[in-house]
């Protein structure tokens, strides 16, 4: 036989016996994953029945002879610790978080650190659950980590809530390039009530136009009720993309003063401000928008003209009824197309007696 | 004579070597990219994406021809999926069947006098439905214009800033949403696109719109397609990601950032390969402008399509595929090796220009070559050698690590049967349906040469539907 040949079988045989030992692995590797999962389960059950003990029965020295008995399975116990902590409150909780204290935290502090992002990812993943105040600083740090890692740490903060780390968040806010900043607001607004007076200052300070809209996002979403006025004075703003932002919150605000505003916003320059107005004025449901609502039905930009029809129709009969006469008008026959698709769709979310009417 | 085919051979050679390394790089890469991916998501909790409140909601667009054996149960899927807000715009582009009667009987469409703003200029919308059952579904009917044209009048329809590009005939998992949407979430502002991994939903069964038993099909075409997927997905596409030269988000299922694909002037309606003529553009664009983006991909299985199961249909298949790789590349060609697009330009375009897109071209001209040698008597035995060495030995071993990577993903194959038959396609696969797809993938030259426009016929069995368990 010539050599040739020779290589070709051989190549033939060793692809042969690549194959089956590629088989044989998989079949090893599932029978590997099937023991370990076994072994997993039954540790689980154990500890699992020790959390539970402990969680009907609430002691000091019981969470620290647990975390003893189990910190030489790390993997198992966190994982019966992250299962069960976010469905216990009260003392039990407290215990659980006792386990975590003793037998896995010093590893999770390690680990956030580490230079391997998997590590320090899977870490934060912990502190998201498992947070306390203490640990506010070490989270901060990763907020200039990978955008990864800078998600999580973000989720974990948000649980942290104490006054030290909001103070943080809005120095890191206010320091930070706009990617960062859009993150800060992700954690601002689980803090909902307890960030108004961080708010407040910060709107007087001279922040970049995009922090700046951010933070009147974020009074509208909330909202914070509280700071009317100073979203008010903002109206003016220069910049069209604030005024538009004023409006948006102003809407989301439910105030019924800021019909004035919202008034005069919908006559503003710019189509952007105006379609956002009559969003918001209709949200304010007051009868005086009826007629600026009706008279922005017939504006020549798109946007506009649905916003306002969406609005009359938030407004109830007396808004349903102006979208009836611009319907059947044959003046303007783009207004009257857009209020025939927003009474279709009134139709179709089940609201068709109003149609009827 | 004798010299020009021994250059020629030598040229064969070295470029079935090249393609098949780069490959194997490929999948050594995918193998510490899944691991990784695996390692990462421990502990993650996909419901608190829920909780976020700058997560943005999504339009996802499924334009539909002729499905109608798959359209419904692939809606009910996307009406079940989890996520806080989003819409699903269906669009029936001229479909000659039953599907829109289909449709409209399924989830009680009634029209409505939808008005609608024209970002994009698209064939006539004949009709708008929405389903009074669940108010998140709209059906919007055109005449045919293809597959883009289809998207781009889904687009005009559009309400939210991320779009989903879907095809009508697949199945997406139920988080599949909430996976695809993190990039978006870590790199708000660099994220313009994310695309995920395609499985074959052939052999399998769905329930309620959800895949609930994974088997290998009875076909054997499709049989050698699920080798195909998982090289090409978790393989190909993952590695390429790994190295920022993904140049395609399958048109499968892909989600978008609907201002940026309105900006690049969004689906082009005269392309027939839309979902890899977006990608390239867009690619384009960002880097014209300078402006720093990341395409992102999930290595999850996320979502499931039929695949064709007869020699005609997936014929008609990879020559529309090749078809619309040849349009694109060609109608990007100022990017190719231009340094101005950073590495699309000095590595993906050129890679997807010699091995994907003459690719086929250089093998058949390699099997011709060879052929040609034993007839004449003048083959060389060095040349026989390397060449089964390096197209039919180094082919194999790479199927045979796809089956691999394919046991490391997700959802892998449940039963140990359905792994041996894998891998023995996979030592089928290089002998003879790998030379079969070189040569349909040649005639694509031959109709773009021709300017042929068809989309060509596709038969679907449809899913198969599992029982109702008592």
């Amino acid at each position: 036989m010539n050599t040739s040949l020779l290589i070709i079988c051989y190549s033939l045989i060793s692809l042969f016996f690549l194959s089956a030992g590629l088989f044989s692995f998989i079949i090893l590797r599932r029978l590997t994953i099937q023991y370990r999962n076994i072994r997993f389960a039954r540790k689980y059950k154990k500890i699992e029945l020790d959390i539970l003990n402990l969680v009907t029965f609430p002691h000091q020295e019981l969470s620290s002879e647990i975390a003893r008995r189990h910190q030489s399975h790390p993997k198992v116990l966190t994982k019966v610790l992250f299962d069960y902590i976010e469905r216990i409150e009260g003392e039990g909780r407290d215990q659980l978080k006792k386990i975590f204290d003793y037998s896995i935290k010093i590893k999770c502090l390690k680990a956030i650190y580490s230079r391997r992002l998997v590590k320090r990812l899977q870490a934060t993943h912990l502190f998201v659950v498992f947070s306390d105040p203490s640990e506010t600083v070490h989270i901060m740090q990763l907020l200039n980590d990978k955008p990864l890692v800078r998600l999580v740490a973000v989720q974990a903060l948000s649980r942290i809530q104490s006054p030290h780390a909001i103070a943080y968040i809005f120095q890191a806010f206010e320091r930070d390039s706009i990617p960062n900043a859009r993150t800060y607001i992700n954690i601002m607004f689980t803090l909902r009530n307890k960030i108004e007076h961080h708010v407040q200052a910060y709107l007087k300070k001279p922040l970049s136009l995009e922090k700046l809209g951010m933070l009147i996002e974020l009074v509208g979403a909330i909202p914070l009720r509280s700071l009317y006025e100073d979203i008010i004075l903002l109206a003016q703003h220069a910049d069209k993309e604030i005024r538009t932002k004023v409006a948006r919150a102003l809407g989301k605000m439910h105030i019924s003063d800021a019909y004035d505003v919202l008034a005069q916003l919908s006559q503003d320059d710019s189509w952007i401000v105006r379609a956002q107005a009559v969003k918001s004025l209709g949200k304010l449901q007051d009868p005086r928008a009826l007629d600026i609502l009706t008279d922005a039905l017939f504006s020549p930009f798109w946007h506009v003209r649905y916003n306002t029809g969406h609005s009359l129709a938030f407004m109830g009969l007396p808004g349903i009824k102006r979208l009836m006469a611009v319907a059947q008008q044959k003046k303007d026959l783009y207004a009257s197309e857009m209020a025939v698709m927003v009474m279709d769709e009134i139709y179709y979310s089940g609201e068709r007696d109003w149609i009827r009417l | 004579m004798t010299t020009v085919l021994y250059i020629f051979s030598s040229i064969i050679m070295v470029y079935f070597f090249l393609l098949n390394s780069f490959y194997l790089f490929f999948i050594i890469l995918s193998m510490f990219g899944l691991n990784r991916y695996k390692q990462i998501n421990t502990f993650i909790n996909y419901k608190d994406i829920f909780m976020m409140p700058l997560v943005k909601p999504i339009s996802i667009i499924a334009p539909v021809y002729n499905e109608e054996k798959n359209a419904v149960e692939s809606i009910k899927s996307l009406l079940s999926l989890e996520y806080p807000q989003y819409e699903v715009i269906v669009v029936n582009d001229g479909s000659t069947d039953q599907t829109l009667k289909k449709l409209i009987k399924a989830f009680d469409m009634k029209k409505t006098k939808w008005v609608f703003r024209k970002s994009v200029e698209t064939k006539p919308v004949k009709s708008i439905y929405k389903s009074v059952t669940n108010p998140k579904l709209i059906v919007v009917d055109k005449l045919n214009g293809k597959k883009a044209d289809a998207m781009n009048a889904g687009l005009n329809v559009s309400h939210y800033p991320l779009f989903c590009a879907i095809d009508g005939d697949s199945v997406l998992e139920k988080d599949a949403l909430l996976k695809m949407v993190r990039p978006f979430l870590e790199e708000p502002e660099k994220t313009v696109a994310a695309g995920g991994i395609i499985r074959l939903s052939n052999g399998t069964k769905v329930k309620d719109g959800q895949i609930t038993k994974i088997n290998v099909p009875r076909n054997w075409l499709a049989r050698f397609q699920i080798l195909e997927y998982l090289r090409a997905f978790l393989g190909g596409r993952l590695g390429l990601s790994m190295l920022r030269s993904m140049l395609i988000v399958s048109g499968a299922f892909g989600l978008f950032r609907k201002d940026i694909v309105l900006k690049c002037g969004a689906y082009r309606a005269e392309t027939i390969g839309e979902d890899m003529d977006l990608v390239v553009r867009m690619k384009k664009y960002l880097h014209e402008h300078k402006i720093p983006f990341r395409v992102g991909y999930i290595p999850d299985p996320i979502c499931w399509t039929e695949a064709p199961e007869t020699l005609r249909s997936l014929s008609n298949q990879r020559i529309r595929w090749h078809r619309g790789l040849i349009e694109c590349l060609m109608h990007c060609k100022k990017m190719l090796f231009n340094p101005r697009y950073g590495i699309t330009g000095l590595f993906a375009m050129p890679f997807y220009f010699i091995f994907e897109m003459i690719g086929p071209l250089i093998e058949v001209a390699g099997y011709t070559a060879f052929v040609t040698l034993v007839i004449l008597g003048e083959l060389n035995r060095t040349f026989a050698l390397l060449f089964f060495l390096f197209a039919v030995v180094f082919g194999i071993l790479l199927s045979i690590l796809s089956v691999l990577l394919g046991e490391y993903s997700a959802r892998k194959y449940p039963r140990l049967s359905n792994v041996f038959i894998i891998t023995l396609f996979s030592l089928l696969e290089n002998l003879a349906y790998r030379q079969f797809i070189s040569i349909i993938r040649t005639k694509a030259f031959v109709d773009v040469m021709r300017g042929k426009q068809e989309w060509g016929i596709m038969d679907k069995k449809g899913f198969s539907v599992a029982k109702q368990q008592s």
